[in-house]
């Protein structure tokens, strides 16, 4: 049977151009060998991107620090066994999906909306607005908080696509299951947020 | 009504998004001519999309995330370092004796003592569903049995039909398991196409296993194909050679 679609899934690695990937690899080597002031490079190359996934999964700033906490720590534990059959990059992202995902089974709490993470839009923007800055500000508030309501797994595929622009491929890498599955996932995320900002349209 | 294209609906973000390939667009747009569900579903997709794509341009004020000095820094200074692997397997076993590894290695235990009791009660009976997905919501009993050759002049959507399984093929990247059904095996006999794809997970059938399949009929008619299909495969019930 010619089934000429057929071919494995290419072992691209997440989000790192081929400039950066010789780099991404001393960095790992010197953590490997504990080199001092190189995992402080490693946290803040990936803090931002980790805290942005663990804030919109978990919904709450303080929570979200804990969860970076945790990541790293597991990341400077495991450095040492780390065997390159991934990028540094899709390894800390799973270990962040992971505990994401461990935090959210532990919690089991009520969601907490976006307003009550980041304050009124005065608070967030210092800076005095014009209207259509504020009006902007408030469309953006109601699409975060949309996503943020959305139930855990759809939310993840939503911020990993969308806030972190990774591929189906490395989707499936980081959540550990076929980019077909993330596919379909995504699918119903986007149609369930479709659903949730439908009243809002005319604002949006 | 319903469209079970799922293999369609997959395409539909990468169509929005334009990285669909010609002949994957041309299949696309060729099924929503017919499909009203379809139809409405990229619509709905379409927006969703616009709406999240605007996640990408609010970022997340960055002070809030700890600087390494406020945050791990003092757990990593302060011996919160990784355990070494044991080099011994005594120390190796020892570490690995925490409570939660066995209770996973429990679980796992009585999981596949599980299975094996209801492995043993379905080759008592003589046939079993390779699904793991309930079939609660499909009535089995309501889809037409034909013969592999009368799939070519059948009209209802939703079929079972027998024969030998051959040319296993998993498509990683796509996520799909795909299956030729021949009347007898190895004798260039009538077949059909056989698909499973998520969300409905399958073991496939051993290669040379006689099997009932059930699912919904469709012609592939891409220049390199010409056959029918059952697509999406919705139950796999093993026979007897």
């Amino acid at each position: 049977m010619d089934r000429t679609k057929t071919k494995a899934a290419p072992a691209v690695a997440l989000k790192i151009s081929p400039a950066r990937a010789p780099e991404e690899h001393r960095l790992t080597v010197a953590a490997k060998r504990g080199e001092p002031g190189v995992f402080r490079e490693i946290y803040n190359a990936y803090r931002a991107r980790v805290y942005n996934l663990a804030l919109y999964s978990i919904g709450d700033s303080a929570q979200a620090q804990d969860v970076l906490q945790a990541v790293f720590l597991k990341v400077f534990r495991g450095l040492a066994a780390f065997r390159f059959e991934s990028s540094l990059a899709t390894w800390i992202y799973r270990i962040a999906h992971n505990e994401c995902r461990d935090h959210h089974r532990r919690r089991k709490a009520p969601f907490v909306p976006l307003e009550a993470v980041l304050g009124s839009t005065d608070e967030v923007d210092p800076q005095p607005s014009s209207h259509e800055q504020h009006a902007r500000r408030e469309r953006d508030l109601i699409i975060q908080r949309a996503v943020m309501q959305l139930p855990f797994k759809m939310r993840e595929v939503v911020v990993l696509k969308y806030v972190e622009g990774l591929s189906y491929e490395d989707m499936a890498r980081v959540l550990g299951c076929a980019p077909g599955t993330v596919a379909s996932r995504l699918n119903r995320a986007l149609a369930e947020l479709e659903e949730r900002l439908r009243p809002f349209r005319q604002l949006l | 009504m319903t469209c079970l294209r799922f293999d369609l609906r997959k395409k539909m973000i990468p169509y929005i998004e334009g990285r669909l390939a010609g002949p994957g667009t041309a299949r696309l747009e060729r099924h929503l001519l017919s499909c009203d569900f379809c139809r409405a579903l990229l619509v709905r997709l379409r927006t969703g999309h616009q709406m999240a794509q605007r996640l990408a341009w609010l970022s997340l004020a960055i002070d809030e995330v700890p600087q390494f000095d406020s945050g791990i820094a003092g757990l990593v200074a302060t011996g919160a370092t990784g355990r070494a692997w044991p080099s011994t397997w005594p120390d190796r076993l020892e570490a690995l004796a925490t409570p939660r590894v066995v209770t996973v290695l429990a679980a796992v235990v009585l999981l596949q003592l599980g299975l094996l009791v209801v492995s043993n009660r379905a080759v008592l009976l003589g046939e079993h569903s390779r699904t793991s997905v309930s079939t609660g919501s499909i009535n089995l009993a309501e889809f037409r049995q034909l013969t592999i050759p009368e799939l070519r002049s059948n009209t209802q959507p939703h079929v079972a039909t027998e024969g030998y399984v051959e040319d296993v093929h998993t498509d990683e990247e796509e996520g799909t398991v795909a299956f030729r059904l021949v009347e007898r095996p190895q004798s260039g006999s009538s077949f059909v196409v056989c698909e499973i794809m998520s969300p409905i997970q399958m073991a496939p059938p051993p290669e040379g296993s006689r099997v009932r399949v059930y699912g919904v009929e469709r012609y592939d008619a891409q220049q390199d194909r010409k056959w029918y299909e059952v697509n999406p495969v919705l139950n796999i019930v093993a026979l007897k050679p």
